[in-house]
């Protein structure tokens, strides 16, 4: 079985020239997602068309798109739903980051505050399985780290998307704020270590003009992030923090 | 003198392993990938960082293959991984009877196994089907395709090498048995250049054969593609495999939040766009409630199918193609200055570049040594620097 769709792909080269939609007719199988509907545009249609991709799954965080007005990963949205929605699907680069080519945005600078960061794309210090003490009948409890196994670990939620960069209302009015993603990452990167003075030096970096307090609280960075990571909380949460330590400060 | 410089064509985990290999041995390396890193087979793969359990039984190169480089990609790009191992799980009595033969094959690649009982398996894996009746835990881990391939060129770049990314290859640049170099359209630009080069390497993957095809030499690779579901849940600690005779569906992997469920095997002529047939998808599920029955209550999230670049040999079924890789100098055709890399998996990436770059430096002339099972990769984050 297969579905038809008309997508409306915003085209242009590097630095936004010559933007423009263009549209294309494709036949996909009927479980076929937005992403496979746009890799059928390059493979049939226009093999000139420029979008990232690679693991089609949510976990590379590559394919971040506007899919009818909003972001998304297109990998896991499904092209019925999409259409269903609107009809032609439009497709659009995320915002609020250079234009490098139709659907591919410039992420060096996103890539810098990930890195300045210094969260490790791999946590250790909770549980691997992420169980709700409701519905998995009480055997959260039964989990056990079997010998040799120091510890489970596993891959942060953050697939560095790019998303809720996007999104984010108060990434658009200031180009040096930090942004929801390195804030949330900074306070990862501090639940993590166990080193005091490195936990200073992470939430320095998280304070500041262009840091969390830049923040409008608008939570649509929180909204939009395909893999709840909750930017937005992680934000406040700092910000606590930063008015805990400046009352120590104070009073000693 | 000059240093010898070299095309890469190819971003997956074969053409970026490459890169850093022969980028440390001070070759003047370019990489030409016409999409984004790791957009071929490689990022869409299982992320199974193989013990070579489920090669070891019919296929002992493989799986020697898979735990030496498995060791070694724990030194060097420690924080790309979950490390959590493995269970071969027995869920009947065909199974049990398997189990024997594979601890024995593990034995013999010194792969470390342990048995485990009913209970202890479903002690550390409270997910797992009550259907157990025993299980072996072994060294497999978990990694994401794109970071490892952008943690293998970041590292490259850093000693010199250029990625150029969005740049297909459109032809090789031949003259008198000799490739010269490869013919490039930046997709961005619409821009063509010619790039000259002292050696070219075919790391294309299941498309190895088409970019062979531009210089008039044969390589045998068949195109299997193979379905994977995700579903939206985390159902297991460790990686969860059939203790048998690989099959479908037969692998569950958990990545971060999710599991993956895999996979199929059947067999196209265009790696382009594989169009995923929906009994393959439904055969994921039901093969994977088997093991994991919550499986079967999680929502899917993702649906994927890519093609293995399996190297064909006249009236073999492709599971039983050695999943061990080759390397192609096809000075042997005729053709100087050429080399294809196929074959092999993400988890030996590092073992196929050592081959292919002791194979070039020695075309090349060049004595320097492989350093790779060394030298520790950068952070991924550096290859968009
Ligand atoms: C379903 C499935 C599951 C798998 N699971 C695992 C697993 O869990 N663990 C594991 O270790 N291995 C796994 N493998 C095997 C592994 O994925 C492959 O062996 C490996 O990815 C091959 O890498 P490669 O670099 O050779 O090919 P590719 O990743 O395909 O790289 C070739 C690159 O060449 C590029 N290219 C093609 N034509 C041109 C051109 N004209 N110009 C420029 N560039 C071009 C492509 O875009 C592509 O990026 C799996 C394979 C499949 C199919
Ligand atoms: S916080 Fe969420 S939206 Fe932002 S980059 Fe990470 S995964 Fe993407």
């Amino acid at each position: 079985m297969t579905i038809t769709a008309t997508l409306e792909v915003f085209r242009c080269a590097p630095g936004g020239v010559d933007g423009r939609f263009e549209s294309y007719d494709v036949t996909v199988h009927d479980n076929a997602t937005v992403l496979d509907a746009i890799e059928a545009v390059w493979a049939n249609h226009d093999r000139s068309l420029v979008f990232r991709h690679a693991c089609h799954h949510a976990s590379c965080g590559s394919c971040g798109v506007l899919v009818n007005g909003s972001e998304v990963l297109p990998c896991i949205v499904d092209l019925a739903d999409a259409l269903r929605q609107r009809s032609p699907v439009r497709v659009e680069p995320l915002r609020n980051l250079p234009l490098a080519g139709d659907l591919v945005v410039d992420v060096t600078g996103f890539f810098e505050r990930m890195l300045a960061s210094t969260m490790s794309i791999t946590r250790t210090a909770e549980d691997a399985l992420p169980l709700d003490a409701d519905d998995d009948g009480g055997r959260s409890q039964a989990v056990s780290v079997p010998d040799g196994l120091a510890r489970f670990n596993r891959f942060e939620n953050c697939v560095e998307c790019g998303i809720c960069i996007s999104a984010c209302p108060t990434m658009a009015t200031d180009e040096r704020f930090r942004g929801p993603a390195m804030l949330a990452a900074l306070g990862r990167a501090r639940a993590e270590s166990a080193d005091p003075q490195q936990r200073e030096h992470l939430l320095d970096l998280a304070d500041g003009e262009h840091g969390v307090w830049r923040c409008h609280s608008s939570w649509e960075c929180t909204q939009r992030c395909p893999q709840q990571v909750d930017p937005a909380e992680s934000i406040m949460e700092q910000r606590r923090e930063i008015l805990r330590r400046r009352f120590r400060r104070r009073v000693r | 003198m000059s240093r010898a410089r070299v095309i890469v064509i190819g971003a997956g985990s074969t053409g970026a392993a490459t890169a850093h290999d022969l980028a440390l041995r001070g070759v003047d390396v370019i990489v030409v990938e016409r999409g984004e890193v790791a957009s071929g087979t490689t990022g869409r793969n299982h992320c199974l960082l193989h013990s070579g359990g489920r090669y070891c039984v019919n296929d002992e190169e493989a799986g020697i293959e898979c735990i030496d480089e498995n060791l070694t990609l724990r030194r060097i790009m420690p924080d790309l991984l979950e490390l959590n191992d493995g269970l071969f799980v027995a869920t009947d009595e065909a199974d049990r009877a398997y189990m024997d033969t594979f601890l024995e094959a593990c034995a013999r690649c010194h792969i470390p196994a342990r048995e485990l009982s009913r209970a202890q398996a479903l002690e550390a894996e409270p997910f797992l089907t009550p259907d157990v009746l025993a299980a072996v835990q072994v060294p497999d881990g978990v990694f994401e395709p794109f970071r490892f391939c952008l943690a293998f060129l970041a590292t490259a770049r850093a000693n010199g090498a250029q990625v150029r990314t969005f740049t297909e290859v459109t032809d090789l640049a031949t003259s008198d048995g000799f490739v010269s170099g490869v013919e490039v359209v930046d997709r961005r630009t619409g821009r063509s250049e010619t790039l000259g080069a002292d050696l070219v390497i075919n790391a294309g993957g299941p498309w190895a054969e088409h970019l062979a095809s531009m210089a008039d030499v044969d390589v045998p690779v068949s195109p299997t593609p193979g379905v994977m579901v995700t579903v939206g849940r985390r159902l297991a600690n460790m990686v969860i495999n059939r203790c048998n005779v690989p099959s479908d569906g037969d692998i569950v992997v958990p990545q971060r939040t999710t599991s993956i469920i895999g996979t199929t095997s059947w067999s196209v002529d265009d790696p382009d766009h594989i169009p995923i047939p929906s009994d393959h998808v439904d055969r994921m599920m039901t093969r994977g409630r088997s093991l994991i029955p919550e499986v079967a209550s999680t929502p899917i999230r993702g649906v994927m199918a890519v093609a293995r670049p399996l190297i064909s040999k006249p009236g073999v079924d492709a599971r039983d193609v050695s999943r061990t890789f080759e390397c192609f100098d096809h000075k042997a055709d005729g053709i100087e200055g050429f080399v294809t890399i196929s074959g092999g998996k993400t988890t030996t990436a590092r073992a196929m570049a050592e081959k292919v770059s002791d194979i070039v430096c020695g075309k090349l002339g060049s004595t320097a040594e492989c350093r790779t099972s060394e030298v520790p990769l950068v952070s991924y984050r550096r290859f968009y620097l």
